[in-house]
């Protein structure tokens, strides 16, 4: 990946070390995240939390609302920054690297699929998916190839001119899935991607979700539906800014 | 992201936004359209009060008075001939008197139906000297004034009284008696329409003594100088010649130009300019003021869009230069229709003034010669003032946008 080019931290003699892990996807090390610290409405989101995530993995993180669980994708998401501990996104310190390589980060490496699906309403389905290889730089031509693609791949080929305002729920978070997938980053994150779906479109993006993995890429999907979480290779839970369990889920191995 | 597509965007969101964009630009529409109506205006005043100057004679010199004696008049005039080549390219003599003697000027049976016509008694450079030019017949010559040849050239007033639609070149008038032949018509200063100052004719000076008397220590004449800068020295030379000849007590001498007026009305002109410009000014700094405004309203309405593309890669500067080229394409926007509203307003200012030169019986000039336009450089200028107000008022908003932390500006709803 073209960020470890820049700087690669010394590697430690001894097993017990502080150095990163290379072979890891995600190596967080007690991390915490608070709101107003030292005030009296003090937060803490996230609290020593460590976990280490491998290449290729589906994992599920599990929480109610207000557990951190959307803090913590948004951290491991490179959109924020732990107030304490380090965070190593393929063996690179997040906290060492300026916005702008953050900012290329987010646009190569990772696809985001929110649960409001967040996409520009002012802009038609094929310009949404566009956008971040806009940013990326690709010319006319090839963006509009690869945006045609993603969303033929996710079947909406027939509506690539519409608004936003003019598709369902599930037709906007395919659009969404779309845009991450465009670019085809090797991370995909998702909070709670069918959270605002019915149950139909729900198992639909599940189940891109599922073959996208099946294709190597690594996901990580944030939910509090427990159900929907055996879909994943491997359920973190969290709660209250703690992990309390982290054991192997289903797999995809049907809903 | 190239700046191809980052103007495609900032257009599409200008486009978006219609009755907003066009009431932000309403400001920088107003001040760019008043800022070159105003300098249009004073600039067209201006070349037209030059237009005129430069009607009756370019660079041109007079010299009068009573004071010198007919033998310093005459020094001044080979001296002028002979030390003053490099200065001054013409001179003639200028006799004046109106309808000579009010005996009537006739050709034929026809008695000229206007009163005070002018009579002038000029050189071969009269008309060099007056800006006046021949557009039938000929020019005074040198061989008429020694001969002082009964000839005359008349203006274009006189011409269309007399002769209408017939040739007068041949034809004889008589002055007091006298017959003279025309052999020339001087062209109408007043593009086509009859004026008193077209109401003269042109005698070779040589005949003023045979038919006036001696013009004496009276005198005037009309010089004209190389080039503008050989105004002043000319002036000079001419004044320190006479001043060394002639007791100033007794009686009188002036050597002057219009140059020194044009000059001073030309500062003044644009000191107007400048003044009026810098209050329209004024206008065109609260449209950019405007644009700020709606500016921040619109980063704070698309705070979540711009989270929403800070998170799929957009860099700081991406933010930028998205907020910085919309400001700036609604200001060039503004500024291009103000140009246009600009221009039409200093149309119809100026045709105000033409008209109102026109009414007050004024000096008309030659129309090609004469617009109200704006120049290039104004338009220009403006433009590209307009288009930096949008840049440096969205600066602010451009910068607050890009400021914001991804994870916050996602949180907005």
């Amino acid at each position: 990946m073209f960020w470890k080019r820049k700087h690669v931290p010394p590697r430690p003699v001894s097993g017990e070390s502080e150095g990163p892990n290379d072979d890891l996807l995600i190596d967080v090390r007690r991390m915490s995240k608070i709101y107003h610290e030292g005030k009296e409405n003090e937060v803490r989101a996230l609290d020593d939390i460590s976990l280490t995530v491998p290449w290729g993995e589906f994992l599920c993180i599990l929480g109610q609302s207000g557990s951190g669980k959307s803090t913590l994708m948004n951290i491991l998401g490179c959109l924020d920054i732990p107030t304490y501990g380090t965070y190593f996104l393929n063996g690179q310190a997040v906290s060492d690297l300026k916005p702008s390589v953050l900012s290329g980060i987010r646009n190569r490496e990772i696809g985001f699929i929110f649960q409001g699906f967040n996409l520009i309403p002012a802009l038609t389905a094929l310009e949404n998916v566009e956008l971040p290889l806009i940013y990326r730089g690709l010319g006319r031509e090839e963006r509009r190839a690869l945006a045609v693609d993603a969303l033929t791949s996710v079947g909406l080929a027939n509506r690539i001119d519409h608004r936003p305002g003019e598709m369902s729920g599930g037709q906007q978070q395919r659009v969404a899935i779309a845009r991450a997938v465009a670019a085809k980053p090797p991370i995909i994150m998702a909070d709670e991607p069918t959270g605002n779906l019915d149950s139909a479109s729900g198992r639909d993006i599940m189940g891109q979700l599922s073959q996208l993995n099946e294709q190597g890429t690594s996901i990580i999907l944030i939910t509090h539906d427990n159900h929907l979480a055996q879909m994943a290779k491997r359920i973190v839970t969290i709660q209250d800014g703690h992990i309390i369990s982290d054991e192997p889920g289903k797999g995809g191995i049907g809903v | 992201m190239n700046w191809g597509q980052t103007m495609r965007m900032a257009f599409k969101s200008v486009m978006n936004n219609k009755v907003r964009s066009v009431l932000t630009m309403l400001g920088i529409i107003i001040g760019v359209a008043s800022v070159i109506a105003i300098v249009a205006f004073v600039q067209g005043a201006s070349t037209l009060q030059r237009l005129q100057y430069e009607a009756m004679g370019t660079n041109q010199i007079q010299i009068y008075g009573w004071g010198p004696r007919s033998a310093d008049w005459k020094a001044l005039e080979t001296y002028i001939d002979t030390e003053m080549k490099d200065e001054i390219k013409a001179w003639s003599p200028q006799g004046q008197y109106w309808d000579w003697q009010n005996k009537g000027i006739k050709y034929r049976s026809k008695t000229l139906e206007m009163n005070n016509t002018q009579i002038y008694f000029g050189n071969q450079d009269y008309g060099a000297c007056t800006n006046n030019v021949i557009t039938a017949g000929r020019d005074l010559s040198e061989a008429d004034c020694r001969n002082a040849a009964k000839v005359c050239v008349i203006g274009e007033t006189v011409r269309k009284a007399f002769f209408g639609a017939m040739s007068p070149l041949g034809q004889s008038i008589r002055i007091g008696g006298t017959s003279f032949k025309v052999i020339g018509v001087y062209k109408g200063k007043f593009g086509g329409k009859l004026n008193s100052q077209d109401q003269m004719i042109v005698l070779p000076y040589t005949l003023q003594q045979r038919m006036m008397g001696d013009p004496g220590q009276n005198r005037q004449y009309y010089a004209q100088a190389a080039s503008k800068d050989a105004i002043e020295p000319a002036i000079e030379k001419i004044r320190k010649f006479m001043s060394a000849r002639y007791d100033s007590s007794n009686g009188n001498f002036e050597v002057y130009s219009n140059a020194q007026w044009q000059e001073q009305a030309e500062a003044s002109s644009n000191m107007l300019a400048l003044l009026g410009g810098g209050i329209a000014g004024i206008s065109l700094l609260v449209g950019g003021i405007g644009i700020m405004n709606i500016m921040l309203v619109s980063v704070t309405e698309r705070t979540r869009e711009i989270g929403i593309r800070m998170a799929i890669g957009a860099r700081k500067r991406d933010i930028i230069s998205q907020f910085l080229v919309e400001a700036a394409v609604v200001s060039c926007c503004g500024g291009m229709l103000g140009i246009i509203l600009g221009c039409f307003a200093a149309t119809i200012l100026g045709n105000l003034l033409l008209l109102q030169q026109a009414q007050g019986g004024g000096w008309m000039p030659v129309i090609e010669n004469f617009t109200v336009l704006p120049s290039f450089g104004l338009v220009a200028g403006a433009f590209l003032f307009s288009a930096l107000l949008g840049i440096i008022f969205g600066l602010y908003p451009a910068n607050k946008a890009s400021n914001l932390q991804p994870v916050d500006a996602l949180r907005t709803q």
